[in-house]
């Protein structure tokens, strides 16, 4: 539950090492081009040099994810500094990303791109590529509290608004000792998969688990298209570990006797609920893997817990989806009914999470913070839980199998999505029409948005181009309803079963 | 099929996947250029242009595909 490893100890300085230790082998493939350690050392030097001569009250830092060195180094030089990073999507509409850049009131701005979108208001754009090479510059510091934040993820939010989740040193800190008692292996020999946007957690363990340990990691460049690239990298360079979203294995199914992916010795699957048949079939092309299926919410860093699967044994299932199994070593998981108790072996409620792992709260955020954590007393102490608004329960062996969502989130490519955020957009530019938002799985078993408007049928251009404006394009829907009337259910409320039996 | 041909099959399908009714398809366009050509619109894609010209692809045909032109070359020997 307590770990007793820092971020010192299991983050900074094994990456630390790895430069010193591994000069001239590769840590990063971007785009196709190796950078070596050395190369990483030089740049992380240089981003840190340029922080030390800059002026900036903010301790978090904006920073474009942009796919190159300079964006990965700035983390590492803004984490030796003692800061924190909150990632800006170079695709997602500007007045979102200036939205959480006044919510977090960023003063600077790191960006690797040509022309940087900020700039002004305030804000001091760092373009990270346009830097002096710098001396070395690698030393840790070693005045920075555990509690320091790490990085403020940005997920979205039912009010319209995106929130931001606050990561600190402690957490991460938890998260690798936790990631590492799973028994996964990796060493200076490895290549590792980054397939994740730096928007979104499991690329931080996709970066991390690589640069602690002296390998190298694969990233998938922007504007490519994921499944086939990373396909193409795993085959290519041949790839021995990396976390994936069965939907990018779903997608390359259609191939899988053409696809070899021995190379693979082990394997997450994440981000979304895990389909047995889809693993079974993944086992034939990646013969020579360790399957694993990890969850977690973003709130809990990364992820809380994991199931191990057996090749040709007997895997739990819930309506065909693998168990999410037990909770990590710096994790309590227990299952719970409406007003906070345990509930039996066997029966449902909703997943609560303690420990190290849990974040602090949301930024700036009171209401939230007060409605999504709670203390509850576990054997003698009091711990703070986090609301995972997941449906579970736990088997007789303690492995708990997920059943559904509590609320009205939905996952998209492995995106959290919460329907209320673009039912607001959506009612914002129709003028307070009756708007409802349904995730529904296709027939392909993958997760999209169905949008039922009260009114006549119009042409939904202008409103899509619109909400392309306030969203990133996973939360646009993709099927539109016209319904004159919204039927009510006995509790005068939007029959919603109603509006999806209408999706075809 | 000749490439006028081909594209003025592609060019429905695009625009239906990609939600755009003036997209215009030029050789050079590909997933960079548009932010709603991901993974998802993509497969989508793919498994409409299977149907409507009766293929099939391999994998090793769909890592070449770079931008529409890509695509044109290897429908027009497909189509053959």
């Amino acid at each position: 539950m307590y770990s007793n490893m820092n971020f010192y100890d299991i983050v900074l300085s094994p990456i630390l090492e790895s430069i010193r230790r591994f000069p001239l082998r590769n840590a990063f493939c971007i785009d196709e081009v190796h950078y070596t350690y050395s190369q990483l050392g030089k740049c992380v030097s240089k981003v840190r040099t340029a922080l030390r001569q800059s002026i900036y009250q903010n301790p978090k830092v904006g920073l474009v994810i942009n796919d190159d060195l300079e964006t990965y180094a700035s983390i590492i030089a803004l984490w030796l500094e003692g800061d924190s990073y909150v990632p800006l999507h170079p695709n997602w509409p500007l007045e979102r990303c200036l939205d959480i850049c006044e919510q977090v009131e960023l003063d600077l701005v790191l960006d690797s791109s040509a022309n940087s979108r900020y700039g002004g208001g305030g804000i001091f754009v760092l373009n990270t590529k346009e830097i002096d090479n710098a001396p070395d510059c690698l030393e840790l510091k070693y005045d920075v509290s555990e509690d320091e934040l790490a990085y403020i993820l940005f997920t979205s939010g039912s009010t319209g608004k995106p929130k931001g989740v606050m990561l600190t040193r402690r957490n991460i800190a938890a998260f690798m000792d936790s990631f590492w008692k799973t028994g996964i292996e990796i060493n200076e020999k490895d290549r590792c998969l980054q397939a994740f946007d730096l928007t979104f957690d499991v690329s931080v363990q996709s970066y991390l688990v690589a640069l602690t340990r002296g390998a190298c990691c694969y990233t998938i460049p922007q504007g490519q298209v994921k499944y086939i690239y990373a396909s193409t990298l795993i085959e290519d360079h041949k790839i021995t570990f990396g976390a994936m979203a069965p939907s990018m294995l779903r997608y390359l199914q259609p191939y899988f006797e053409e696809f070899d992916a021995t190379s693979l010795k082990a394997c997450i699957l994440t981000a979304e609920a895990c389909p047995l048949n889809l693993m079974e079939e993944w086992y034939k092309c990646a013969t020579n893997t360790e399957l694993y299926d990890f969850y977690g919410p973003t709130e809990c860093t990364i992820y809380c817990t994991y199931y191990k699967l057996s090749k040709g044994g007997n895997n739990k299932t819930l309506n065909g989806i693998i168990s999410i199994g037990k909770p990590l070593a710096n994790c309590v998981g227990l299952i719970l009914d409406e007003s906070g108790d345990e509930l039996p072996t066997g029966e449902k409620g909703e997943l609560c999470i303690a420990g190290d792992q849990v974040t602090k709260g949301y930024w700036n955020n009171p209401e939230k913070n007060e409605s999504s954590f709670f203390l509850k007393e576990v054997d003698g102490k009091q711990m703070r839980f986090y609301h995972t608004g997941d449906l579970c329960y736990k088997d007789a062996d303690g492995d708990i199998m997920y059943s559904g969502r509590l609320d009205h989130q939905a996952k998209i490519q492995g995106f959290r999505v919460e329907m209320g955020e673009i039912e607001y957009h959506a009612r914002e530019f129709l003028g307070g029409k009756n708007v409802v938002c349904l995730a529904f799985d296709n027939k392909d078993a993958l997760t999209e948005i169905a949008m039922f408007i009260e009114s006549k049928e119009f042409n939904p251009n202008e409103m899509l181009a619109y909400m392309r404006t306030k969203m990133p394009s996973y939360m646009i829907p993709t099927h539109i309803y016209y319904v004159p009337v919204f039927a009510l259910n006995s509790n005068d409320k939007i029959d919603k079963n109603v509006l999806k039996s209408l999706i075809k | 099929m000749n490439k006028n041909e081909i594209l003025e099959k592609l060019t429905p399908i695009f625009r239906k996947e990609l939600e755009m009714n003036d997209l215009v398809l030029t050789d050079e366009l590909s997933a960079n250029d548009i932010d709603n050509w991901t993974s998802l619109t993509h497969m989508l894609i793919m498994t409409k242009i299977e149907e409507t010209f009766n293929i099939t692809f391999k994998l090793k045909e769909l890592k070449k595909l770079q931008n529409v032109g890509d695509m044109v070359t290897i429908l027009e020997e497909k189509t053959k």
